[in-house]
């Protein structure tokens, strides 16, 4: 019996294969760059030449004056970011659920999916000037309802809002779409059973579309709770500036600043090595809360 | 103290390895690239022989020949965009030829490698303790050698056998090359690049705005003000609506565009370190005990501050200038809002290249920076150091044969122009001769001369002394003379009243400012650089928008000093290299 199984899955083991290869090529291999994190690597020393420094790096890192602020800026952006960006394309994916016409649904669909191809230095681009309180449109609106203007991006008090805000616009769409297509994935009998219930369509909304859904948010919640310390390097990088350091910068944007700019290997991979361990426990812990909680299993 | 002390060790150690383990692991590409024909050990042989020759001629300046020849060992890199023609090669090319005939010295060249690699081959040989006669290495390695003592004291040979041409290659631009290749009063090297100071700042205004607002070009820093208030309030551009800005500025601080530089001048302070650059690359004065200080925190630098954060309450400055770099400061210059800046001599190549082709009616005017008082302006400079060395081995038989090559070089090229030497085109190839010798020179005020050459030629209307490219600057301006808009930048940069006259002016005047620290970025700039500038430019940023008040500058400058600061100034002060 295991033989003949054997037999039948080998040619899938084999498809395997290449996927398998790419993993360890890609990201088991560079692994050993770890080591890189307790050296004073030189480039052209290689890796298995350069000085070793024990835990210096990671004291250097700690020593900074900036790197508490800037954990708890990381923290939080990422934090924010992971709330907002489950609970945006959720609400958008029921709405979008409950609307009969395909054309339109369709539409808004790909509207709101469309800024997600657009990289961060284009959207920073326009969001420099969308946002400007001088010329900007949403500065113009809010001058019209009578609110004072806002400089969204040079305020210190504003920027991590105005990150999580556009890091919604642009994502969004995506997240949307991964929910439209769990949504389908819920049987119909389920539907049509609760109508002769007399459910109506918040009921069913409650009581089937979202249990129905459960385990994809739980699963995306889960991968994004491993991205807490990635609080999005691109965006920040493309939107921040001297004046919003004190709330704006993160783990990533300054290990950029103090060390690749002048070639600290070591303390970028430091730091970089710390976030992976953290990544790691964070991983750990919400998936056990989602076996324990939601009996939901990714293995 | 403790941690600088570790830190010390650590930067020795690391380089000890660096030269130990770089030795040991390329040993097999050595001998592989050194495999040509002229490198034997007979060679070597012949070359200490000849030297031992009792009734040797030597030169005893400047020119001069060796005879009977002398052999002269070196090392090379080899560009790859460099061409040889059939028979040709780095060993035996036109120059080599000419050395051997006229001066009697026969280059040898050890080993060649590509230029990618020449640095670690350079290391190799470094550590294997085996230097070739004179060779070319980098900043870094330049400092290792004279800490190693391996390399000659070229005090003496400089002063009798550089030529006039040569010494003057070399000094041009204020000598700070020749200050950087100085170490504890000894040239321990000859420059191979830097000395440029052409990123002095001028002042960029809009002539027909000027005229608008019935000012004249600034005498004082007073008048900048008054001009910039009156750009921002007079509607300079008479369309009715207050959407003008008098100063250009944006989050960079520091730059060749839109930069403060020449604004913090005005008013004698000479701070630099721009948002983005490396925050090692620090300016230092010299203070009243001799010592040498940051130019950053002088008080001359808060009385700037004040003047700007007054300009910022009084709109002259774009409001959100702190999140827009310099390609958006330039596009609201361009789009007709902003009417002056503060930039080097390539403002007029970009971003205000096509503004007098774009807008009719629009020009702009390069003026000096000025003084707030009757103290003379100084603008500053940063961008002069070396960042290689040619060296000789101490070692070496005969340290005064580069300079003599190098004076052969010198007056071939930019005194006695021979295009044989120089270049030829042939089957659609062209063969660059004059990146074959060894060692070469190069002009630091190429350009100054070159607008001089061009400014002589328009006031007489005589191009025949231009040599090809200032010939080429002379046609373009020429042409924008005869009505080419497009080419209005070369009017800006080479005629009179262009930038280069500009810049001109400070350096026969003698007004260029250079930090007098002039070696390498010392440990704790490298350790605490970036931090320490971040927390600069957010003070200079806030105490500008007026976030901040101004007394804010001093409570910074306090903890400046407490971060890092002190050992930078130690490490400054104890590195022989101050000025």
């Amino acid at each position: 019996m295991i033989r003949r199984n054997w037999k039948i899955e080998l040619p899938l083991h084999f498809m395997l294969l290449p996927g398998l290869i790419l993993v360890l090529l890609f990201c088991y291999g560079p692994m050993a760059g770890i080591l890189i994190a307790f050296q004073n690597f030189i480039p052209v020393k290689g890796l298995f030449g350069s000085e070793w420094v024990g835990l210096d790096h990671f004291r250097y890192v700690y020593g900074l004056p900036e790197t508490i602020t800037v954990f708890r800026n990381t923290v939080v952006i990422a934090s924010m970011k992971i709330v907002a960006g489950l609970i945006a394309p959720l609400i958008t994916a029921l709405l979008l659920n409950e609307i009969g016409k395909r054309l339109f649904k369709r539409t808004v669909q790909t509207v709101i999916y469309m800024p997600h191809f657009l990289s961060w230095v284009i959207m920073a681009g326009i969001l420099l000037d969308v946002l400007s309180p001088t010329t900007g449109i949403v500065n113009a609106v809010l001058d019209w309802l009578g609110v004072t203007k806002v400089f969204f991006l040079g305020n210190a008090d504003w920027f991590p809002y105005v990150l999580v805000g556009t890091d919604v616009l642009k994502e969004f769409g995506f997240g949307t779409i991964v929910y439209l297509a769990a949504i389908t994935g819920i049987n119909p009998a389920l539907y049509e059973a609760a109508v002769l219930d007399g459910a109506n369509r918040w009921k069913q909304t409650l009581h089937i579309t979202l249990p129905g859904i459960v385990p994809i948010i739980i699963l995306l919640l889960t991968l994004g709770l491993g991205n807490v310390l990635n609080a999005g390097f691109d965006q920040v990088f493309n939107l921040y500036s001297p004046s919003v350091y004190s709330t704006g910068d993160i783990l990533d944007t300054y290990v950029y600043r103090i060390g690749l700019g002048n070639g600290q290997y070591g303390v970028a991979t430091a730091v970089g090595l710390f976030k992976s361990v953290i990544s790691f426990a964070l991983i750990s812990i919400s998936y056990f809360l989602a076996y324990r909680l939601a009996n939901y299993r990714i293995f | 103290m403790v941690v600088k002390k570790w830190k010390q060790l650590a930067l020795v150690m690391l380089v000890l390895a660096l030269v130990t383990v770089t030795a040991c692991s390329k040993d097999n590409n050595g001998e592989k690239a050194s495999n040509s024909p002229s490198d034997s050990p007979s060679a070597n042989a012949s070359a200490s022989s000849s030297s031992t020759t009792a009734k040797q001629t030597v030169p005893d300046g400047p020119t001069g020949k060796y005879d009977p020849p002398i052999e002269l060992t070196t090392v090379r890199s080899v560009n790859a965009g460099v061409k040889f023609q059939a028979g040709d090669s780095l060993d035996s090319n036109v120059w080599t030829k000419d050395f051997e005939s006229v001066l009697g010295i026969k280059v040898i060249n050890k080993w060649k490698v590509s230029d990618q690699q020449y640095q670690n081959k350079m290391a190799v040989t470094m550590a294997s303790g085996d230097l070739p006669d004179f060779m070319l290495v980098d900043a870094q390695q330049f400092q290792i050698l004279v800490q190693a003592g391996t390399i000659a004291d070229l005090t003496d040979v400089y002063a009798k056998y550089a030529s006039e041409l040569t010494k003057k290659s070399i000094e041009e631009g204020g000598g700070l090359r020749l200050k950087a290749s100085t170490v504890n009063g000894k040239i321990m090297g000859i420059p191979a690049d830097g000395g440029g100071r052409d990123d002095a700042h001028s002042i960029y205004i809009r002539t027909d705005w000027l005229k608008n607002v019935g000012l004249e070009p600034p005498k004082t820093m007073d008048d900048v003000i008054k001009i910039a208030t009156a750009f921002t309030k007079n509607d300079p551009d008479k369309n009715g609506k207050n959407d003008t800005y008098g100063l250009s500025l944006d989050m960079s601080l520091f730059n060749g565009w839109s930069g403060l530089e020449g604004f913090f001048n005005g008013y004698h302070a000479y701070p630099f370190n721009p948002t983005k650059g490396t925050g090692t690359n620090l300016n230092f004065v010299k203070g009243a005990d001799g010592k040498a200080a940051w130019a950053d925190v002088q008080p001359e630098v808060k009385t700037a501050l004040g003047k700007l954060q007054e300009l910022f309450k009084a709109g002259a400055i774009y409001p959100e200038f702190s999140v827009i770099d310099g390609i958006k400061s330039g596009e609201l210059v361009t789009s007709n809002k902003v009417g002056m800046a503060f930039g080097a001599f390539w403002v007029p190549t970009w971003p205000i290249n096509n503004m007098k082709k774009d807008l009719p009616g629009s020009d702009w005017g390069i003026y000096p920076i000025v003084s707030a008082d009757d103290k003379p302006v100084m603008a500053q400079s940063t961008g002069g150091l070396p960042s290689k060395y040619y060296v000789v081995s101490k070692e070496s038989k005969h340290p005064e044969a580069p300079f003599i090559l190098l004076n052969r070089y010198v007056d071939k090229l930019f005194s006695n122009f021979d295009q044989a030497y120089h270049s030829v085109d042939a089957d659609g190839v062209n063969y660059a001769f004059h990146m074959y010798p060894p060692i070469n020179g190069s002009f630091a005020e190429k350009n100054q001369d070159a607008a001089y050459a061009v400014q002589d030629a328009i006031n007489s209307k005589d191009p025949s002394k231009l040599d090809t490219e200032q010939k080429q600057y002379y046609d373009q301006v020429e042409k924008y003379r005869a009505g080419d808009l497009s080419l209005w930048a070369a009017e800006k940069l080479w005629a009179p009243g262009g930038s280069f006259d500009v810049i001109g002016q400070y350096k026969k005047e003698n007004r260029i400012f250079q930090s007098v620290f002039t070696g390498n970025p010392t440990p704790t700039m490298v350790a605490k650089g970036p931090s320490l500038r971040d927390e600069e430019v957010r003070t200079f940023t806030s105490i500008i928008m007026g976030a901040k008040p101004l007394d804010y500058f001093d409570e910074w400058v306090t903890k400046w000093m407490d971060s890092g600061g002190k050992d930078i100034l130690d490490e400054v002060n104890s590195s022989g290299q101050i000025q």
